[in-house]
């Protein structure tokens, strides 16, 4: 792994995650549809990204797209099996994601993945990119897909959740 | 993206949410249905086939891709782990994340449901600084848990020094997390 493990709020002692914790983030999202409803879904998705990842919302202000693109690199590498192409310029970061290391492991597995799993980096990239300027957008899905960051001033239309595709479990 | 490299983080902070929505309950309620009953279905189907087997099988394979400090010993009649730092709480002390209160109860509330499905009961201590240790066996098998060093012998993670904390989480023959005792 090359990238700057430092762009990451928090690190570890193992250069990557261990992949069955997809297990758990989809199992997770699962309990909280059927309890809490889409809202709460939706809800938690935003808390995580306004609460848990403050500290990588501090990190985007002080480091503009430079740092967004950074964290992204840093990010990805740390996931088992990602196949991610981050770029940037002065006016956007955008990750093509090729293979998305969750929807492939829990795919692999056999497991019923949620229809709405990859609507979660959506509202969690808004959550943080927001308050750091920056407005995020997602189109695709379903184990590969694309993510923009722009400045929150840049003159794109509002996210459409229907550009996000559902994802099919087998 | 949620990530699995910092997993225990957001899974740690998941625990205060769920139990800010609607209280303790919705929080044994997720360990018990997402975690035992789904995330981790394949430990359960694996455990109650094959037994203690299974649970060589699992912890084995898991704790090595998390990156554990731990030992595992067995007999045909029990299963036992000393934990000696354990990758998760780990995690979080190095990170300085702690949103719940007490994040060691959600393995006996995943682990504990596995086994009660499966037929065992556990003794377990967690000390809150990444270290614990288990004894499964058979529920009808009413053996106390083991002496210090009698099991694991040197492995024993009772008789490191780092042990003695302040505060130490106990359960005898239990399957339920909150039916623990604290000692100081």
């Amino acid at each position: 792994m090359t990238e700057d493990m430092n762009a990451l709020p928090y690190t570890d002692t193992k250069p990557v995650g261990a992949a069955d914790f997809y297990f758990a983030i989809n199992a997770t999202f699962h309990f909280i549809l059927k309890k809490l409803g889409a809202d709460g879904l939706r809800r938690y998705w935003t808390d995580l990204g306004t609460r848990y990842f403050a500290t990588v919302t501090k990190q985007w202000q002080q480091g503009g797209l430079a740092g967004v693109a950074d964290y992204w690199r840093a990010f990805f590498a740390a996931e088992p099996g990602a196949q991610v192409k981050v770029s940037h310029t002065d006016e956007v970061v955008t990750l093509e994601v090729k293979v998305c290391p969750a929807i492939k492991h829990l795919r692999e597995n056999g497991r019923e993945i949620i229809p709405c799993f990859c609507q979660h980096c959506y509202f969690i990239n808004e959550a943080i990119a927001a308050p750091a300027g920056f407005t995020a957008r997602v189109t695709g899905g379903n184990g590969a897909c694309r993510q923009i960051f722009y400045k929150r001033d840049a003159q794109v239309p509002e996210q459409d959740i229907k550009h996000i595709k559902e994802v099919a479990s087998c | 993206m949620l990530g699995s490299y910092d997993f225990c983080g957001h899974y740690e902070w998941t625990f205060e949410w769920l139990c800010q929505q609607d209280g303790e309950p919705l929080v044994r309620e997720y360990w018990d249905t997402a975690i035992a009953r789904d995330s981790q279905k394949h430990a359960s189907a694996l455990i109650s086939e094959k037994g203690i087997e299974g649970m060589k099988e699992y912890w084995g394979h898991t704790l090595d891709h998390e990156a554990a400090g731990y030992a595992l010993s067995a007999t045909d009649d029990v299963f036992r782990i000393d934990m000696h730092a354990c990758p998760s709480k780990g995690f979080l002390i190095r990170n300085g994340l702690a949103q719940y209160h007490d994040y060691c109860d959600h393995c006996m509330g995943w682990i504990g449901p596995v086994m009660k499905d499966a037929g065992f009961v556990v003794d377990h201590e967690h000390n809150h600084c990444g270290q614990c240790w288990w004894e499964v066996r058979r529920a009808e098998d009413v053996t106390p848990p083991s002496a210090p060093g009698a099991l694991s012998g040197e492995n024993d993670v009772r008789l490191m020094p780092e042990w003695k904390t302040n505060q130490t989480d106990h359960y005898e023959r239990s399957t339920n997390p909150d039916d623990k005792t604290t000692l100081p």
